[in-house]
């Protein structure tokens, strides 16, 4: 009887592939989607006791959550970049894992106020950066609950257009991070940068695709590197300058300075040219294969 | 006969819980209990570190007589939860900078009077701590960041200091100035900073009975963190207007620009006086952590010192006092 329950739940598991059966991959990637959570709690339950014993955890949780968004929006660019087609098949999982950072994160804002919901609700209303958090969390939501086969199949084509949502909620999450940095902006400033690159990504695709360069080209990746650090050099002078009194001048000379700091701009650069070596290794690697087989 | 009034937030002294009590982890974690599963787990937390107490060559002068005047209407926050979350921006942005901010060399220190007075000098640190009447005083502190920690601090009135300087008609404020040597404190050489860090107070503020230039803390000279071997404390306003490891006071005619106005003058600016009832930009300001504790309250109105201070600023009208 449990067997029988167990199987015909079994293509539902999240390690287990259409059919039922175990997929490596996909276990790997489900625990290490797990990992960063169990942290979060065995540190409220065995770490130090920190004197706000939930801050860390309010903060991890949230910086979780937004790294896993970059990652369901790297799914399709790895796919076509590497041609590397399973990871498709991942993206949802992944995409679930944000909604639940998210809404740990949620509940562990809750915690810090002591539960006290009614303040936790006049908060969210009054404050600005809590209002967007919690806009990005309904969207988040949304894309959560038509995330079933029933709910796509029933949406058919409004739910990629109502998919793409996602774009705005990574927006508003990553306006909410750099509106609650206290003045070191410099973990949001990174997510923004990888955010761009992404999306620089994207365009490439588009415009490589009409002058028959694919993005699977290093050159074309090695461009889009240098566009998504100078991007994320932007993104980073435009907070300095409209949003605090920091002269944003010296903060984007700073980044020319790496014997002091990598500062976000040079680490998106370095993620960038990563890929383009990493794609360029793969050619090779493809060329010596073909050389070596016997004609 | 001379006769204490007990004001609304005080208690007996008798009431405050002991540092050795709290030094205890275990009542701390118990304390998280209420929230849930950490109950079951209360006692295996982790050992706490030797306290950083060093070869200091004031520590002879610890602890001071204590001003009985001064009374808490809570427990004394423990040492190890108090020295273990700071802000000190020049040792790093997070709150453990507590293992960065050890660099800091606080042998041979001196501070330097200027400006409008009389008698500018370079005063040594341990010619200055030998010359003031020190004491000790339990006051409450709240940061602008929504805690709040309790603690007995050592050292003496500013305006023992002030009277030392002699302050000329002219000189309406102070301007507090802290080190700056980016070779020991890593976050100075983020060029984009406006160090070193700068607090000022206007000279009504600074002779007030409650201004406080500290120099030690639970009984011994300052910890590293706590802005050794010399730091403002002003208890009525938020955190970041008590500057830590003072070299300079200079008296002016003009009112200073702070570090953090500089940052941001949307959201700190030079008063920076508790009050519940002003939020700040981002988040309100109506209650605060009792840090160590799962407790959370009301915060007061000049953190429970209008008594002493809402006269400094009575009749004054477009000031943003609060902020």
């Amino acid at each position: 009887m449990l067997a029988m329950a167990m199987s015909s739940y079994a293509p539902y598991l999240p390690w287990t592939d259409r059919r039922g059966n175990l997929s490596r991959l996909r276990l790997t990637v489900f625990l290490l989607l797990l990992f960063p959570a169990a942290r979060i709690f065995y540190d409220l339950a065995f770490g130090p006791v920190f004197p706000e014993p939930y801050e860390q955890a309010l903060h991890q949780s949230g910086n979780w959550a937004v790294r896993f968004l970059l990652l369901t929006l790297a799914v399709t660019p790895v796919r076509r970049i590497f041609g590397w087609n399973r990871i498709v098949g991942l993206r949802r999982m992944i995409g679930v894992s944000v909604l639940a950072y998210a809404l740990l994160h949620l509940g562990l804002y809750a915690a810090q106020e002591n539960w006290n919901l009614a303040k936790v609700v006049s908060e969210i209303v009054l404050r600005f950066y809590l209002l967007i958090g919690f806009t990005a969390l309904v969207g988040l939501a949304v894309l959560g609950a038509t995330s079933f086969d029933s709910a796509i199949r029933r949406l058919g084509r409004t739910w990629q257009r109502l998919h793409m949502l996602i774009y705005p909620i990574a927006a508003l999450a990553l306006f909410h991070f750099f509106l609650q940095s206290k003045s070191d902006v410099t973990e949001a400033t990174l997510m923004a940068g990888i955010f761009a690159l992404l999306m620089i990504y994207r365009v490439a695709v588009r415009l490589g695709g009409k002058i028959g360069l694919p993005l699977s080209s290093p050159a074309v990746l090695a461009v889009c590197g240098g566009l998504g650090a100078a991007a994320t050099a932007g993104i980073e002078y435009a907070w300095y300058a409209l949003a605090t009194g920091v002269p944003a001048r010296l903060v984007f000379l700073a980044n020319f300075d790496v014997a002091t700091a990598i500062r976000p701009a040079v680490w998106v650069g370095i993620i960038g040219l990563g890929v383009a070596a990493a794609s360029l290794l793969q050619i090779l690697a493809r060329h010596a294969g073909r050389k070596m087989l016997p004609n | 006969m001379h006769i204490l009034k007990k004001r609304s937030w005080e208690m007996p002294e008798r009431e405050a819980t002991p540092e050795s009590v709290f030094l205890n982890r275990r009542k701390i974690l118990a304390g998280l209990a209420g929230t849930g599963a950490i109950a079951a787990f209360a006692g295996t937390g982790f050992v706490p570190r030797a306290a950083f107490a060093e070869e200091d060559p004031s520590s002879g002068l610890y602890p001071p007589e204590r001003d009985a005047s001064y009374t808490l209407d809570r427990a004394v926050t423990p040492e190890d939860v108090t020295s273990r979350y700071n802000n000190f921006y020049e040792f790093g942005t997070d709150k453990q900078v507590y293992r960065a901010a050890q660099k800091l060399e606080i042998r041979p220190w001196s501070v330097t009077l200027d400006g409008m007075i009389d008698n500018p000098q370079v005063v040594d640190i341990d010619t200055l701590v030998n010359k003031m009447p020190l004491e000790e005083r339990l006051y409450r502190h709240r940061c602008v960041e929504a805690w709040s920690m309790a603690v007995p601090w050592s050292g003496f009135a500013l305006s023992e200091l002030v009277k030392m300087a002699g302050p000329q008609s002219g000189a309406k404020y102070l301007r507090f100035e802290t080190f700056m040597d980016p070779s020991i404190a890593s976050g100075q050489k983020q060029s984009w900073y406006p160090w070193p860090y700068v607090e000022g107070l206007t000279l009504e503020e600074a002779t007030n009975e409650l201004t406080f230039m500290a120099t030690g803390i639970y009984g011994k000279p300052l910890l590293k963190q706590f802005g050794a071997p010399i730091r403002l404390v002003t208890p009525w306003k938020y955190g970041f207007k008590s500057i830590k490891s003072v070299v300079r006071i200079s008296f002016t005619d003009e009112r200073p620009v702070n570090f953090w106005q500089s940052l941001q003058d949307q959201e700190y600016g030079f008063w920076a006086n508790v009050n519940p009832e002003v939020p700040h930009p981002r988040w309100s300001q109506a209650s605060e952590r009792l840090l160590g504790t799962d407790e959370r309250r009301d915060t007061l109105l000049y953190n429970g010192y209008a008594e002493q201070v809402a006269g400094l600023y009575k009749d004054m009208t477009g000031e943003r006092l609060f902020m």
